[in-house]
């Protein structure tokens, strides 16, 4: 192994360190710069406080601390003690509040956790936990402490107890929560050594990281995989200073992302599709001429379909602050993976594969001919589909792609997405079912499509929520792409599913009769029929598929998950049982009404 | 204000925004809702803490907020 082979170890290893380390930057834009020694030594201190509470190693505290300095602090110290952390996003402003107690009862309840650590601005969103539910389910959690209780030295015996405790490659490290569109969160279970073989493979094999260049500069949430293990744990793994950046402040002014990576001279970092193309979207072209990102060496992409679209925009938005489009780093990953499965070789940028629109939907991915290229790019773009390469599997670990049977496709065979290796993780804690259902033989079954070509992956979408209409099938992002382009529609404000239709045209529960697209979108009632109607035509031009119907719902009416992303499993749900709420109720033949003359 | 800047951000049309309309009722989710804030903070040339945010439901309770900002 290349790397220490805990965090524990990973973090002593860095303890000679006095210069580089951490910087947090405040919301006010002062920062905070942590020398890697005094997070090791702050890690045992903390780690002693912890002690001192009687917390013994294995057991699970929760932290829900909005503040980078404090949450990584916080992990590290609960780390030293062999305690698992359990990261819980915190509350967020102009969200329903009583949906925030349940996501944290949920989560406080599945780990186990019985501590929970928070900052003093904080406690008032979480205290309500201690009480029962509205339903009288009494609390599973003793206790609620704030960080500033931490503050001082740990008594003495505490520090020493803390110090002899014995972190093993095979210990849990932490629960990663997955947020799932379709489900409540469960609990990841990661271990040490995933964590070590992970940030080997990212830091060292994908990254190609070099501790006498590189610096990461971050704003992703720390509560969640890629900002925690791609930016903190990998990092202490290996030895690279980071600068971190609080999340609200990148999305309030996207070009602070640009400026710390210019003034720090960043040389990784890291993003959703969304924050390439929110920076597109809101940069001004005098604000690029300020910034020199020639220092940017890798632009990670992941979490998230990415759209070569996007990512080519920004390249030429950025072009002029040196931006070198090589840098871009298309990658595939997931929680149940610790992080990261694929990336592409370093420095070759966006590579796409253009297929067959009609192919794919019969599940193979031929390469589209000359012809159809050339007539979608003069703007028909039915006939190709444009698909990011997301690389080749890290050393050690395994992709394939697997039809419904679990027997192994070839290139170009779309199927199941399979993965093994040593950052594949256990299981979801305490979920035999569930974990039985996707940790199969040592293989994670991904649930997302996709194919291969020389052992590099396509991603399709998720295996649940395909379309299939008459033997074609479709992904539903690539129709709810299409359809949030079109004016007066937010990007993650559509659903597309399909749904058994009977032959009087209504929707039934036993999935008899055809299946049909019904797309859901948030609109205004007065807007409700012209937009129908542009999202028919709009769907029909680009897929050439119709769809059976289009519900224009109230705006803030899709179901969605804790972080925000609509659910489609429960929008159809919803849908066939009539409850989805209509900005215009739709009769069938109301148009003949209308224009029937009235006299 | 708000619903200028709502409607720039955005890319909707919003018609119905009263004082008390819960703004995730909008089908604004945390994220537009900060872009919105930062839109603000730039045209009014004011800085909105962190803090200041937490409470925000209506639109009320955000323009509340900025008041209190531009009189700070």
């Amino acid at each position: 192994m290349l790397v220490p082979p805990t965090l524990v170890a990973a973090v002593r290893a860095l303890a000679h360190d006095t210069v580089l380390g951490f910087t947090f930057v405040r919301p006010d834009g002062s920062e905070r710069h942590i020398p890697f020694a005094d997070i090791c030594a702050e890690a045992e201190r903390r780690a002693g406080h912890f002690v001192a509470r009687g917390l013994e190693k294995g057991q699970r505290v929760a932290l829900v601390i909005p503040d980078g300095d404090e949450f990584v602090l916080s992990f590290l110290g609960a780390t030293f003690a062999g305690l698992v952390p359990v990261p819980i996003y915190p509350q967020l402003s102009f969200k329903n509040v009583a949906g925030y107690h349940e996501t944290v009862r949920h989560i406080v309840k599945a780990s186990g956790a019985r501590f929970l650590l928070t900052t003093e601005t904080t406690r008032p969103y979480v205290d309500p936990v201690l009480q029962p539910s509205p339903s009288g389910e009494p609390s599973t959690l003793d206790h609620i402490e704030i960080v500033g209780a931490f503050a001082g030295p740990a008594p003495e015996d505490a520090v020493v107890r803390a110090r002899a405790v014995d972190v093993h490659p095979d210990d849990l490290a932490f629960l990663q929560f997955t947020s799932g569109s379709t489900s409540r969160p469960k609990g990841v279970a990661v271990t040490h050594g995933n964590l070590a073989a992970n940030s080997e493979a990212f830091m060292i094999h994908g990254l190609g990281k070099d501790s006498s260049v590189d610096k990461g500069v971050s704003w992703l949430p720390l509560f969640h995989d890629m900002g925690l293990i791609g930016f903190v744990i990998g990092p202490l793994f290996t030895d690279i200073p980071v600068v971190f950046l609080p999340t609200a402040s990148f999305v309030r002014a996207p070009r602070l992302w640009l400026e710390a990576i210019h003034k720090h001279r960043g040389t990784i970092t890291y993003a959703p599709n969304f924050a390439y193309a929110l920076v597109s979207k809101r940069i001004k072209e005098k604000e690029v001429e300020q910034y020199d990102l020639s220092c940017l060496r890798r632009a990670g992409c992941g979490a998230e379909p990415i759209q070569a679209k996007t990512l080519r925009e920004f390249a030429s938005k950025l072009a002029p602050a040196k931006f070198d489009p090589r840098a871009f780093l298309p990658s595939y990953g997931m929680a149940e993976a610790t992080l990261a499965v694929s990336f592409v070789p370093r420095m070759t940028g966006v590579r796409t594969d253009i297929i067959d629109a009609r192919a794919l939907e019969k599940k193979s991915a031929e390469v589209a001919s000359p012809d159809a290229i050339e007539k979608a790019a003069a703007g028909d773009a039915s006939l190709v589909r444009e698909l990011v390469n997301c690389g080749r599997a890290f050393p050690e670990h395994e992709i394939a792609i697997v039809d419904e049977d679990g027997k192994r496709l070839a290139d170009r065979q779309v199927g199941e997405i399979i993965t093994r290796g040593p950052s594949i993780c256990q299981g979801y804690y305490q979920e035999p079912e569930l974990t039985a259902g996707v940790f199969k033989d040592g293989w994670l079954h991904t649930g997302d499509l996709g194919y291969l070509v020389d052992g590099e992956v396509f991603i399709c979408g998720r295996a649940k929520d395909i379309i299939i209409v008459r033997g074609r099938n479709f992904y539903p992002s690539d129709i709810e792409w299409t359809v949030s382009e079109l004016p007066g529609i937010r990007r993650g404000n559509v659903v597309a599913f399909s749904v058994a239709i009977d032959a009087g045209g209504n929707p039934t529960l036993d999935g008899a009769g055809d299946d049909q697209l019904v797309v859901c979108a948030e609109g205004f009632q007065s807007d409700a029929a012209a937009l129908s109607e542009t999202i028919k035509s709009t769907v029909a031009a680009e897929h050439g598929l119709s769809v059976h119907e289009v519900v224009i719902v109230p705006q803030g009416s899709l179901p969605r998950t804790s972080s925000g992303k609509p659910q489609r499993r429960k929008t159809k749900a919803m849908y066939q049982a009539n409850e989805l709420p209509r900005a215009q109720p739709v009769q069938r033949g109301e148009a003949a009404d209308v224009s029937a003359p009235v006299s | 204000m708000f619903e200028k800047t709502a409607t720039e951000i955005v890319e909707k049309d919003f018609k119905t925004i009263e004082e008390n309309t819960v703004i995730s009722d909008l089908g604004i989710d945390s994220l537009g809702m900060l872009e919105i804030v930062g839109s603000m903070e730039r045209q009014l040339k004011i800085q909105i803490p962190d803090e200041a945010l937490a409470g925000i439901q209506t639109v009320r309770d955000l323009l509340e907020v900025v008041d209190k900002r531009q009189s700070a």
